[in-house]
């Protein structure tokens, strides 16, 4: 008798029937749910792993990982191909995080000592970078939305009609990405997220007491934004899937309050999931580190199902959230990065304690609890890799 | 007057900086002494605030109000205190490891620390032991609060501890840790003795080490 789940499928529908629980048993491995630092592979082709992996193609082919598209040319979200980064530094599949910007501001070196580089973004905020991990998170030292004036002008670049927002060639750049036989993902910005990006953390969570006609604004215009592209976009691209970026939780719990997350953002995410939802989409994904426990059913309420990476460190368990929210949510990530650099008996009971039970559950996408560091061994990552394809009965990749 | 320090102590809770600026020059105007405003009524409030954020019943936002009220009171209570210190409890110097820029945790914390009458050092981000070391000695600190979001920066913590130890000022001052990554079983096995999960339990963890 033939196992069904071991039937290959097209790459889309895989991705369309492991979402649904179709694919019982299925592990699905793919690139987008197993990124990795930028630095990462330069360090592993140190320790031993072959030079192909330097590319995101090299690296996908390497670990046969599924591969996953996003359509990060599309700017309305925090990822622009068009600014990638300096050819000089090592790594792939990293892109400078800009807020959805159109035009840029100038990306400016302010001034720099021996051990740190102050510059401005594209995105017009003020970092101060190290110039000893130059790819990792910067500090922040100012942003451009301090108060309604610098809004209103910074409004202007969040037109989600302006040309250079798009692609060139539209209907060439359509005709590429159907044609692809890869789950397409849809980038789009949420609404606290970015508003941190414009205002910085602690002045949004001041505007949201002292000026909450201003977020409310900035919400709404991000919404405009939104659903601009997403109109656009979804009128002739072939997409399976919607990703929100938020980060807009930490170790603890979310930034604000449940009751403020319905007050403010609540009613605008109802606006835009109403309208994906219309066009078929019901695969929402949304990407926020930290403990989100208390925000997971709030998003359920306008379908925003797919919660990522469910940091295991801030106490995300899917196991648990299977077993509260059943088939109604889709898990990926949650294999505790700190495991990995641990060793390989540690690695092997974290994922043993959650793989079989989710594949088997269904609706799961096993992969790092975000970004895989450069502290990862490579051994060690080659080492999780087969241990879900023995979970998936596939043939162990050379170690 | 007891009523008066209540809605005070209630004003901070709430983070409503207004309120706050008016009742401290009121209970000034009514004779009550500075000090007992300072700790019958601007303190019990943001212990309170504290005590609600601990137990999930309060969030960042409230956190940053309350600190801003209790703030505020305070700066129109300096000139009354008879050039005491205000409520300075003790040092602490905080700082994010080398190679890290994370520094918003860290911040959350300076601030509370602040607030709740301690008097903060902050050496930034990315800060290298022998900062640490120069900046516990010279403000002959109680605390070091040290802090990492990151796996590949957490394991700098140790070295810091090194250097204090190099430095012969291990005896001196006690060491708290904190950051997406780290464990109280991280801080036991690094020597570290005081182990943050957030900013209002940082507070909680300094009063300790202190023995407050």
């Amino acid at each position: 008798m033939v196992d069904k789940s071991k039937v290959p499928m097209p790459n889309r529908e895989r991705f369309l029937a492991v979402c649904r629980g179709k694919r019982l048993g299925d592990v699905p491995i793919a690139d987008w749910y197993n990124k990795y630092w930028a630095e990462t592979p330069a360090v592993w082709v140190k320790q031993g792993a072959p030079k192909e992996i330097l590319t995101a193609e090299g690296f996908q082919s390497y670990f046969q990982l599924d591969h996953y598209q996003s359509l990060q040319e599309i700017v309305a979200c925090v990822m622009r191909s068009d600014l990638k980064e300096d050819p000089e530094q090592p790594g792939s599949g990293y892109y400078l995080v800009t807020p959805p910007v159109v035009p840029v501001f100038e990306q400016k070196v302010l001034r720099e000592d021996g051990r740190h580089r102050v510059e401005t973004t594209y995105g017009g905020a003020t970092v101060e970078v190290s110039k000893e991990h130059p790819l990792a998170m910067p500090r922040y030292l100012d942003h451009p939305v301090k108060d309604w004036a610098s809004w209103r002008e910074y409004k202007k670049r969040l037109d989600p009609d302006t040309p250079e927002r798009w692609p060139r060639d539209w209907e060439a750049y359509v005709a590429r990405r159907n044609s692809q036989d890869a789950p397409t993902l849809l980038m789009l910005s949420g609404f606290f997220g970015m508003l941190r990006e414009w205002a910085g953390l602690e002045r949004l969570l001041f505007m949201f007491y002292d000026e909450p006609d201003l977020v409310e604004d900035m919400m709404e215009q991000m919404l405009y934004l939104v659903m601009g592209v997403a109109k656009r976009a979804l009128r002739d691209l072939r997409v399976e899937c919607v990703r929100f970026w938020e980060d807009m939780a930490y170790k603890a719990g979310p930034l604000i309050s449940p009751a403020m997350v319905r007050k403010f953002m609540l009613p605008h995410y109802r606006k835009i999931t109403d309208f994906l939802h219309s066009q078929g989409i019901d695969i929402i994904h949304l990407d926020s580190d930290g403990n989100v426990n208390e925000l997971i059913p709030i998003w359920l309420e306008v379908g925003i199902n797919f919660p990522w990476p469910l940091e295991v460190a801030a106490g995300m368990d899917g196991v648990a959230l299977r077993k509260k929210y059943g088939k109604d949510i889709i898990l990926g990530g949650n294999i505790d990065k700190r495991a990995f650099i641990k060793g390989k008996d540690v690695l092997r009971e974290e994922v043993m304690s959650k793989v079989p039970y989710l594949v088997e559950t269904g609706a799961f996408f096993p992969g790092i609890d975000h970004s895989t560091p450069p502290d990862v061994p490579f051994e060690n990552f080659c080492y999780f890799i087969n241990l879900l394809r023995e979970i998936g009965g596939l043939e162990k990749l050379p170690e | 007057m007891i009523d008066l320090l209540g809605s005070l102590a209630q004003g901070v809770e709430k983070g409503d900086d207004k309120q706050v600026v008016e009742l401290v020059g009121k209970a000034l105007q009514g004779g009550t002494v500075a000090r007992e405003i300072l700790e019958e009524g601007l303190v019990p409030g943001i212990q309170a605030l504290g005590q609600r954020f601990k137990e999930g019943m309060a969030y960042l936002p409230e956190i940053l109000v309350s600190c801003r009220a209790m703030s505020r009171g305070v700066e129109l209570l300096k000139p009354h205190l008879g050039g005491a210190d205000v409520g300075n409890k003790g040092t602490v110097v905080v700082g994010t490891v080398e190679g890290d820029m994370h520094d918003i945790g860290k911040n959350l914390v300076k601030i509370m620390l602040e607030s709740n009458g301690f008097r903060v050092e902050d050496l930034g981000a990315d800060v290298v032991p022998e900062t640490f070391v120069n900046a516990v000695r010279d403000s002959k600190a109680d605390v070091v609060a040290l802090s990492a979001l990151l796996t590949m920066t957490m394991v700098e913590m140790p070295n810091v501890i090194g250097a204090l130890k190099e430095a012969g000022l291990r005896g001196k001052v006690k060491v708290l840790i904190g950051g997406a990554p780290i464990t109280r079983q991280f801080a036991d096995e690094i020597g570290a003795e005081g182990f943050a999960e957030d900013c209002a339990s940082a507070v909680d963890e300094v009063v300790r080490l202190m023995a407050l």
